[in-house]
């Protein structure tokens, strides 16, 4: 898939942006803070709903906006996607709320999200746009903490199921509710004697959803050690085989467990962590403390690899991931590679541009010159200057 | 929020009757110091009779409206319309969450019955437990009344499921039939907000738990 066309007015610094985009490569260059990363950021965002930046929604906003009067100012984000399955328009309307109705609330901003000019649920324009963002900061995926690696595989499972991401949601809210329980018994602000009772819902929901989330989970690490395995292979030119094994706070599983098995061993675990989850006033059990394991041979590259490796096996994740991706939609995900190749040797990065060569990929590559790139790349790849929040064709 | 918004200093200038009421209006749900300014002086402006008109709508709100004695909806006497009408089916009890729930149900004129109203579900995240709706009040109906079928109508959101779940569970060794309202409902939304066909098939498709 691909996106053929990217519409921007009062993203961050861009006033209006008007890009017309075809497949194979395209290469964005120019000074640090010039607004390079913010189009990647831009085509992330039409396709997750979420910025993987930092930051609050607010502030995705331009900070000059004026929005159209009476209506406080917003970012419109619109992209034209051509698919296997047909062509789509996905639109997100990022506003600022008004000053006093903000105050004293977490919500600072209201989205607006459409597919087809058709107003949808935020949960549900994911999946029609599939990308593959990769920048520097993602070798935390190797050496940073478990949440890094749940998000690696949760923004994977959720663009390729529909499913996925509403169970996500509701696995979410059901933790919150039910860990708010938890805190009152903790602090001693409900009896204890009615427990029992009152979790039996909230029980029964996070095993349901939870048992989901670890099945697919499960399935996608089986399907993506076949994929990273014969990568990290040719990225190191060794014969040492990077796995992944899911690491389940309820149980050691298979990828043959199926569902049903899997929500019993949730409920029976859940039960005998009871005591514990009233004494710690949180869920202990359940995908949202899982990890994936990640070693080369015999050592867990996190910890005892050499950065080199390090760099190496996020690569093959994120190679994976896009592989995965490819095999599972029948499409090939967009790839957003951010100011990425001068972190990584010529030889890693040789691997990477053979990726993008294939003639069914579209990537979007950043970089602060043209320097890095060898010149058959730069004659293929359509070329743009990017300088304060304007791009100009080079 | 307790305390004055407003510095003494500010009091003096704005005089009190001012300040007191932005003050009264800032309270209201999603009225901010802003709009209760805005609405502060559209009152000042306006025709007395605009003020003495709207000073007595809200004393007539809390003199002669309060809730049902027996299900909790809105009512001018001890019971409300739908309460002390022959009419209406006595076997029956529809179970909602707010009052507005009621007017969308009636809308569709589908339902015969009587309702009972939560007054919130059950959310432990926004402190609501049973303790906290009418509850134990419903499970005193069905022991005391003729009741032979309970609806469940909470919403069909996550909150709504669990205060159906305990509902359920509390009123199946009252031995009655508990029934809920058919799926067909948007996921997550409101039955508030639910148009009237939706609702009264969902109403006439109700299954039993
Ligand atoms: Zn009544």
């Amino acid at each position: 898939m691909y996106v053929t066309h990217l519409n921007l007015r009062d993203f961050r610094n861009y006033e209006r942006l008007d890009l017309t985009l075809e497949p194979g490569a395209t290469l964005l260059y120019g000074p640090n803070a010039a607004g390079k990363t913010t189009v990647l950021e831009a085509i992330y965002f039409l396709a997750t709903t979420r910025s993987p930046r930092a930051g609050a929604d607010r502030e995705l906003v331009r900070f000059e906006a004026q929005g159209d009067i009476g209506v406080p100012p917003f970012a419109r984000l619109v992209c034209d996607v051509a698919r296997a399955e047909g062509r789509v328009r996905l639109e997100v309307v990022v506003q600022r709320r008004a000053e006093e109705e903000a105050s004293g609330s977490a919500v600072q901003t209201i989205k607006t999200v459409r597919v087809d000019r058709k107003a949808v649920r935020a949960l549900d324009l994911v999946g029609h746009l599939r990308v593959v963002l990769f920048t520097p900061a993602d070798v935390a995926l190797v050496t940073g903490a478990p949440a890094e690696r749940r998000r690696y595989l949760d923004v994977t499972l959720s663009q390729l199921e529909g499913r996925y991401v509403r169970t996500l949601a509701h696995y979410q809210k059901v933790v919150q509710q039910r860990n708010s329980l938890l805190r009152a018994w903790r602090e001693g602000r409900r009896p204890l004697r009615s427990a029992d009772d009152e979790l039996a819902f909230w029980d029964r929901e996070l095993a349901m959803a939870g048992a989901y989330i670890l099945h697919e989970r499960l399935r996608a690490v089986a399907d993506l050690n076949a994929l990273v395995g014969p990568i990290y292979g040719r990225v190191t030119s060794s014969d040492v085989a990077l796995m992944t094994r899911y690491q389940s706070s309820v149980a050691g599983f298979g990828p043959e467990a199926d569902t049903q098995a899997i929500e019993r061993a949730f409920l029976e675990h859940l039960a005998r962590q009871r005591d514990d989850e009233i004494g710690r006033g949180q869920t202990l059990v359940g995908p949202h403390r899982d990890d994936l394991l990640i070693s080369a041979g015999t050592i867990a590259i996190g910890t005892y690899g050499s950065r080199g490796q390090q760099r190496s096996a996020t690569l093959a994740l994120k190679l994976g991931e896009a592989e995965l991706m490819r095999a599972r939609a029948g499409d090939a995900p967009v790839l957003l590679l951010d100011d990425l190749l001068s972190e990584l040797d010529a030889e890693r990065r040789g691997h990477l541009l053979d990726v993008l060569e294939r003639p069914d990929q579209q990537t979007l590559v950043t970089a602060t010159g043209t320097e890095e790139f060898e010149a058959g790349f730069l004659r293929r790849a359509r070329r743009w200057r990017v300088e304060h929040g304007r791009l100009y064709p080079s | 929020m307790v305390g004055s918004m407003h510095t003494a200093n500010e009091t003096q200038i704005l005089t009190e009757p001012v300040a007191r009421l932005i003050e009264e209006f800032s309270r209201l749900p999603g009225i901010g110091p802003k709009t209760a300014s805005r609405l502060t002086f559209f009152m000042l402006r306006a025709p007395d009779e605009a003020a003495r008109s709207l000073a007595e709508a809200l004393i007539a709100l809390k003199q002669q409206v309060h809730f049902c004695a027996r299900c909790y909806f809105i009512a001018q006497g001890e019971l409300c319309v739908v309460c002390t009408s022959p009419a209406r089916d006595q076997r029956l009890i529809c179970v909602v969450e707010e009052p507005l729930d009621v007017v969308a149900i009636e809308r569709t004129g589908v339902f015969r019955g009587l309702y009972h109203v939560l007054h919130g579900r059950i959310a432990p995240l926004e402190g609501m437990n049973r303790e906290d709706i009418y509850f134990d009040e419903l499970l005193d109906r069905v022991r005391t009344e003729p009741v032979e079928e309970v609806i469940l109508a909470t919403n069909p959101n996550l909150e709504g499921e669990a205060t159906a779940f305990h509902l359920q569970r509390a009123l199946a060794p009252l031995g009655v039939r508990i029934t809920r309202l058919a799926r067909g409902l948007p996921t997550g939304g409101d039955l508030e907000w639910a148009d009237p066909g939706t609702l009264s098939s969902a109403l006439e498709g109700r299954r039993e738990l």
